[in-house]
């Protein structure tokens, strides 16, 4: 099999390259691996976010903005072209602050983050508990308050994800799943690709597959070290719509579920659930939403970011072998749009976006000694 | 975490069925200090639910459901008068890596820490998904036992009983004995399973009882004027004016018959409840007999994971007389992994358990060629049949997401919601399995099986959150 590109990861940020390949008119393959991968896009929550994003790095936080404001024409587009409505809204999020310290250091960090940004950061809003009660009705009294980002929004990611993979189908690519990327080299002008058993060939070949990038991208000379990071979260059965906007930790469903996260620790590879954390979660849930401990938990789940040292992504195309790029990152529906959008007009047309200009995995290099 | 866990027991047994009380009695009887956590009010199971109420207090009940029913009365009895602790209403929603038993009894979640455990969950019913399965109207055979059981309810207006198993026959001689208005009952399984069956016939009249009762229950029904159909395939619950079941069909196209009922009662037999192993990561095999996931077990009940146990239903099915001796089995096995018995005295005390497991096994292979549920039974044929009932995923949906490159059913679940809802899988597992092992022509072991996470039921978000509270 051949083809002009073949995108190795089928989760969300492989899927949304993938896709965008095929709507820059490329003969496209996305390979995805069986039922039981690691998957951290099963884990997000689904929230898309600036605010906040790239403290001490702006072209992060100009990124991030990039993205959001192409999401509406993403989800439009996904909409008409698959039927599925990923859920996308973008009326805001809330960020919820626990104490009166941390309410204090979230005002400063914001405002720090949006002034190094610029013409492309964000709006906030420092609330009181009264204002956050008025946003949020069903907020518990010993809240202190929160910060609110007007361009912070939210999608469903497993649709979101499902989109992209129909997406890609109804433009003519191709799905190979099942099997795992196992060596991949330049050969000719192209590269080669083993999988299962299998050699499948492009003239363009992108890694973006999460925990198995570093290991893939070696092989085309590239060293972009990852490590896990896991997350926890708990999902409650339905319940009637009681949280207007999403917030960092808390998130009500389309569907009426309430996803509840943010735990980020270090379990290597494992990515299971602990009863502790689990309560922690749930503590947690029910200050800050006193109505929450009537609902019923159907699941608990663990589930493990990519993470590169700095926790910022990176987008290469190897120099040794032109034609050969990686990419991660640990914020995927977010960049959802950019990748789909910016990253694939890239890696179709060498248009890079100067905002990931910085965004290569040379800044973990050692330096060179003179 | 264990400085919060209650301090002290040896043995933790999870289920009080039969294996689980039988279990609990021995280890107690053997010096080990045991704790049993259950769902119900009452300990039972399934199988002997609310036995010591009935016996206590509906003498006529007890009688009509007769005395493989009334000898539950004796398990719970012993089991009364064993030292065992029991933690009655207390659902268990997660067995930790660490051992740790984490349940939810009246509104507080607690941890129970303990050396060894018996998982003795038992058997849940195998989904039945006909057209129409969902409709008001239409329950198991095993609910409608339970009712039975629990409140001496039977269904109201005519009844009909469709399905296959060792239950069908059974539940319709008690329906009949409490006056239910049973219109008929079809029976599922091919004629090719007869022939199967037969095969396995003579070792099966080994052990008669079986046999001869299941043949005794046939007749009583028969007589009672209740119309059987053999061999009836492709059913379907017809929707009334009032949207619940008003009939249920069955035949072939072009030659349907009808019989008009207020209530169906589906069954196709009984699957091993592998929620909670499936948690913990233990290793399952697929059995192509039974078609259902049991864990790998030794003959002690053994699993992989040190002195974690399981017996009776939950460990592959062989029915509640082999499950009391699997929990005995099971029992002495801990107390000799916990010292209190050397493997001579192990040995010596599960001689006679041993006979009488293999004495209840005896007309299983028989029972299970029989009863082999039909492929139409368990792969729903037409598109629009529901699956997944927490989500109301429906079987061709789940083929839309294989024809998309989806392999199993973890990935259908991300992409549908199927198996997302509040049970988790725990009912359409095996289904959402062999849909798509059909759909791709493979094995259903190809295929895969759900990523089962804790809680492995619902608990409440204050129960979770009170945890830590001590």
């Amino acid at each position: 099999m051949s083809f002009e590109a073949i995108v190795v990861g089928g989760g969300m940020m492989g899927a949304a390259i993938g896709f965008g390949l095929a709507r820059e008119g490329l003969r496209t393959a996305l390979l995805d691996e069986g039922d039981r991968a690691f998957r951290a896009a099963r884990g997000n929550f689904g929230r898309i976010v600036v605010s906040g994003k790239g403290v001490g790095f702006p072209d992060y936080t100009r990124w991030s903005r990039l993205s959001t404001d192409a999401w509406p024409g993403l989800a439009a587009e996904l909409r008409d072209l698959t039927g599925i409505d990923t859920g996308f809204r973008r009326e805001g999020g809330i960020y919820l602050c626990f104490g009166e310290a941390e309410l204090e250091e979230r005002a400063r960090t914001l405002a720090l983050c949006r002034e190094e940004a610029g013409d492309l950061g964000f709006d906030f809003e420092v609330l009181d508990h009264a204002r956050l009660a008025a946003l949020l009705p069903g907020i518990g009294p010993t809240m202190p308050g929160g910060t609110y980002c007007p361009q912070d929004g939210e999608v469903n990611p497993l649709l979101f994800l499902r989109a992209l993979h129909a997406g890609l189908r109804a433009l003519g690519g191709a799905t190979l799943s099942g099997a795992r990327a196992s060596a991949l080299r330049a050969d000719g002008g192209g590269f080669a690709l083993t999988a299962g058993g299998e050699t499948v060939r492009a003239d363009r070949v992108v890694v973006a597959a999460g925990h198995g990038t570093s290991a893939l991208a070696r092989q085309l000379g590239l060293d972009i070290p990852t490590r896990p990071e896991r997350g926890q979260l708990l999902v409650t059965e339905r319940t009637a719509p009681f949280l207007p906007l999403p917030t960092d930790r808390i998130r009500q469903t389309r569907e009426g579920t309430v996803m509840i996260g943010r735990v980020a620790e270090d379990a290597g590879f494992d990515d299971g659930t602990t009863t502790a954390r689990m309560a922690g979660l749930a503590r947690d849930a029910v200050r800050a939403f006193p109505a929450l401990a009537r609902l019923r938990v159907v699941r608990a789940w663990g589930c493990l970011r990519v993470l590169t040292p700095d926790g910022l992504p990176v987008y290469t195309e190897s120099a040794r072998h032109p034609g050969a790029y990686a990419a991660t990152c640990h914020s995927a529906v977010t960049l959802g749009a950019a990748h789909a959008r910016l990253i694939a007009r890239w890696i179709a047309t060498g248009a890079r976006p100067p905002a990931i200009a910085r965004m290569h995995e040379g800044r973990f290099a050692p330096a060179k000694a003179a | 975490m264990s400085a919060r866990a209650l301090a002290g027991p040896d043995l933790v047994v999870i289920g009080a069925g039969p294996a689980g009380m039988a279990a609990a009695a021995e280890a107690a009887a053997r010096g080990l200090k045991v704790v049993v956590v259950d769902e119900q009010a009452e300990p039972g199971g399934q199988i002997y639910r609310a036995v010591e109420r009935v016996a206590r207090e509906r003498a006529d009940d007890l009688a009509l459901l007769g005395e493989d029913y009334a000898h539950g009365a004796e398990v719970a009895r012993a089991f009364r008068a064993s030292a065992a602790d029991y933690e009655a209403e207390a659902t268990v929603w997660q067995v930790t890596a660490e051992g740790e038993v984490a349940f939810s009894a009246r509104g507080r979640s607690r941890l129970l820490k303990a050396p060894s455990l018996v998982i003795a969950t038992g058997a849940m019913e195998r989904p039945v998904p006909i057209p129409g399965w969902t409709l008001p109207g239409v329950l198991t055979v095993g609910g409608a036992q339970v009712l039975l059981k629990a409140a001496g309810v039977v269904p109201e207006g005519p009844t009909v009983i469709a399905g296959s198993g060792p239950l069908l026959f059974l539940v319709a001689a008690q329906l009949v004995r409490a006056g239910a208005a049973l219109a008929a009952v079809l029976e599922t399984a091919p004629a090719a399973n007869y022939a199967r069956a037969a095969l396995r016939l003579p070792r099966a009249l080994l052990a008669p009882g079986t046999i001869a009762k299941g043949a005794g229950l046939m007749r009583e029904v028969r007589r009672a004027g209740v119309r059987i159909v053999r061999f009836a395939s492709n059913l379907g619950a017809v929707e009334g004016r009032n949207g619940a079941v008003e009939a249920v069909e069955y035949g072939p196209a072009g030659r349907r018959r009808r019989i008009a009922c207020e209530t169906l009662l589906l069954h196709e037999g009984v699957v091993p409840n592998v929620h909670l192993t499936r948690s913990m990561g233990l290793a399952h095999g697929w059995d192509p007999m039974q078609r259902c996931w049991r864990p790998a077990l030794d003959p002690w009940g053994n699993t992989a994971r040190d002195r974690v146990l399981v017996a009776g239903d939950g460990g592959g099915i062989v029915g509640a007389g082999a499950a009391e001796a699997m929990g005995r089995l099971a029992a002495l096995e801990a107390a000799r992994r916990l010292g209190r018995l050397s493997e001579n005295e192990r040995d010596a005390a599960a001689a006679g358990h041993r006979r009488e497991f293999a004495r209840h096994l005896r007309p299983r292979p028989f029972l299970d060629a029989l009863y082999l549920p039909a492929e139409t039974v368990r792969v729903p044929r037409d598109d629009a049949t529901i699956v997944c009932r927490c989500e109301e995923v429906s079987a061709g949906e789940i083929r839309a997401m294989v024809a998309m490159g989806c392999l199993g059913p973890n990935q259908t679940k991300a992409f549908t919601r199927c198996g997302m809802g509040p049970c988790q899988g725990r009912l359409c597992a095996l289904t959402v399995a062999e849909v798509i092992a059909a759909a791709r022509g493979v094995p259903v072991p190809e295929v895969g099986v759900y990523r089962v996470r804790p809680p492995i039921k619902p608990l409440l978000l204050g129960e979770l959150a009170s945890l830590d509270e001590g």
